[in-house]
């Protein structure tokens, strides 16, 4: 027996036959190895069957030989589907705009969120993301990177710490982490002042407690500066010690800088080409021209489209060309101290807390070695030496 | 008379070998599946059919089928397939 659902794609047609010799029309047919299915008599002296499109020339030939007449009822599977199709191409128009409209809808951006900022650094968020060009109804393949917004965000706006940019689905969550730390909750626990490091006490500001040191002494590290203690030597009643002990500190540090260094930078030139990756296989889109520039990086950034929540294998790819240009910078010995003490300056200042003040940096040592510039320098620092000790009790 | 001779030729040798009969004497080998499907092997034609009843071609005579809301599902030239309520099968031997 032939399968039957072969016939819903080659398509096939139901018959009505009516006239005397109905069922020899059907014997006729099927001894001419045309396959005929679903027989039935609807009145008398009426057959309606069903068989395939591509036999109506053999039915004809039979329909010849026998007194009945032949009407065709309908026609169902795959060209009368398409016909059909055809006909009512407004549905199948509707269908696909349908689906295209879903899909640019899930590839776009349709919230921007910012998580636990306050209204004005959300707002500097908001217009340095206008900027980008994150806005409401964008697409998303054509802007930034997540990890770049990131970079920008924390490049552009300084109050940030840190943010962590987010994208679920349509929508960016920034989390942001500002840089204004709470107010330190003072500590009315008792306390002494103790040095922090060896240094020359140059200012005193004592708010509470009694010192025990003088401008100009000499300390040691864990050397008490401030005495909790205060009132009758017999009788002493505990204070927490609060103030600054500005002392003069001592600091060595160590720089080499080479005289001659080779840089790589970008000179701004760059190309971009576009293209539509499916799977492992990518189709460029725009920007076939190989660049004029001999030497350069390639930045890949891609972008997976989506429908609805899932993503799909298809993904935009943006291929950044940039110009790359060999530097050599030379320095001559001085110009290489001068940058060494920059350098080390700079280096000591990121170490020292904010309220320190560097007054004096003097070169110890300076040496050139494998076109290196060794210098060792040793700097005055003013800074703050006191550190709070607990006042044990029952001591 | 020569026919008759090949007749008992066949038979006899249905009998001494063990063929299944309807190969080698051409009769019709009739499945049916409760009174809802009946399948016909080894006819000659359709003869008549209306809702109600089937008649077809067999070698040596006809073959009856009565029934209600009958459809063939497969027609072949050896082969049938219908479909309703089957009531009776019944041999007609002029």
């Amino acid at each position: 027996m032939k399968n039957q659902w072969t016939n819903l794609y080659t398509g096939f047609v139901e018959v009505k036959a009516s006239g005397k010799g109905t069922e020899r029309l059907i014997n006729e047919l099927i001894r001419q190895g045309v396959s005929v299915w679903d027989i039935r008599r609807t009145a008398p002296g009426i057959l309606v069957f069903c068989m395939d499109v591509k036999e109506i020339s053999n039915l004809r030939k039979a329909v010849r030989k026998n007194e009945c007449k032949v009407t065709f009822v309908k026609g169902s599977g795959g060209p009368f589907i398409i016909k059909r199709l055809i006909k009512n191409s407004g549905f199948v128009f509707g269908f696909f705009a349908f689906l295209i409209t879903i899909f640019v809808l899930s590839n776009m951006v349709w919230g921007i969120e910012v998580h636990e900022a306050s209204p004005d650094t959300e707002h500097a968020i908001r217009k340095e993301l206008d900027k980008m060009g994150i806005k409401k109804g964008k697409l998303q393949f054509l802007l930034l990177d997540v990890d770049e917004i990131q970079k920008q965000l924390g490049d552009k706006i300084d109050v940030l710490t840190w943010v962590g940019v987010d994208l679920k689905g349509t929508t960016y969550h920034f989390q942001v982490v500002e840089k204004e730390t709470p107010e330190e909750v003072k500590t009315y626990s008792p306390q002494h002042l103790v040095a922090k490091k060896k240094a020359i006490i140059k200012k005193m500001l004592v708010e509470k407690g009694k010192p025990i040191v003088s401008i100009n002494d000499y300390v040691t590290k864990g050397q008490l500066l401030v005495s909790g203690l205060i009132g009758k030597e017999d009788k002493p009643q505990m204070v927490p010690a609060i103030g600054k002990i500005m002392g003069e500190t001592w600091y060595k540090a160590t720089v080499e800088v080479p005289l001659k260094t080779h840089f790589s930078v970008f000179n701004g030139d760059e190309s971009t080409r576009h293209s539509i990756a499916i799977g492992g296989l990518s189709i460029p889109v725009w920007g076939f021209k190989n660049p004029d520039y001999p030497d350069y990086v390639t930045e890949t950034t891609s972008a997976p489209f989506y429908f609805l929540q899932w993503k799909m294998p298809i993904s935009y790819k943006a291929q950044t060309l940039r110009s790359k240009e060999e530097l050599i910078r030379e320095y001559t010995k001085n110009e290489a101290v001068k940058e060494a003490r920059k350098m080390a300056k700079a280096s000591l200042e990121k170490e020292l807390p904010e309220d320190a003040e560097i007054i004096s940096g003097k070169i110890l040592h300076e040496s050139i070695e494998n076109g290196k510039v060794i210098l060792s320098i040793h700097y005055q620092v003013i800074e703050n030496i006191a550190i709070g000790q607990p006042i044990i009790q029952g001591d | 008379m020569a026919q008759k001779w090949g007749q008992r030729f066949r038979r006899l040798l249905v009998k001494t070998m063990d063929l299944p009969q309807d190969v080698m004497m051409d009769l019709p080998r009739i499945t049916m599946i409760g009174q809802l499907h009946i399948y016909i092997e080894n006819h000659r034609g359709l003869l008549n059919f209306t809702d109600t009843e089937v008649r077809l071609l067999l070698k040596n005579g006809q073959l009856l089928v009565k029934g209600r809301s009958f459809v063939i599902k497969t027609i072949l030239p050896e082969e049938i397939m219908l479909e309703g309520k089957i009531d009776q099968v019944s041999y007609i031997n002029e």
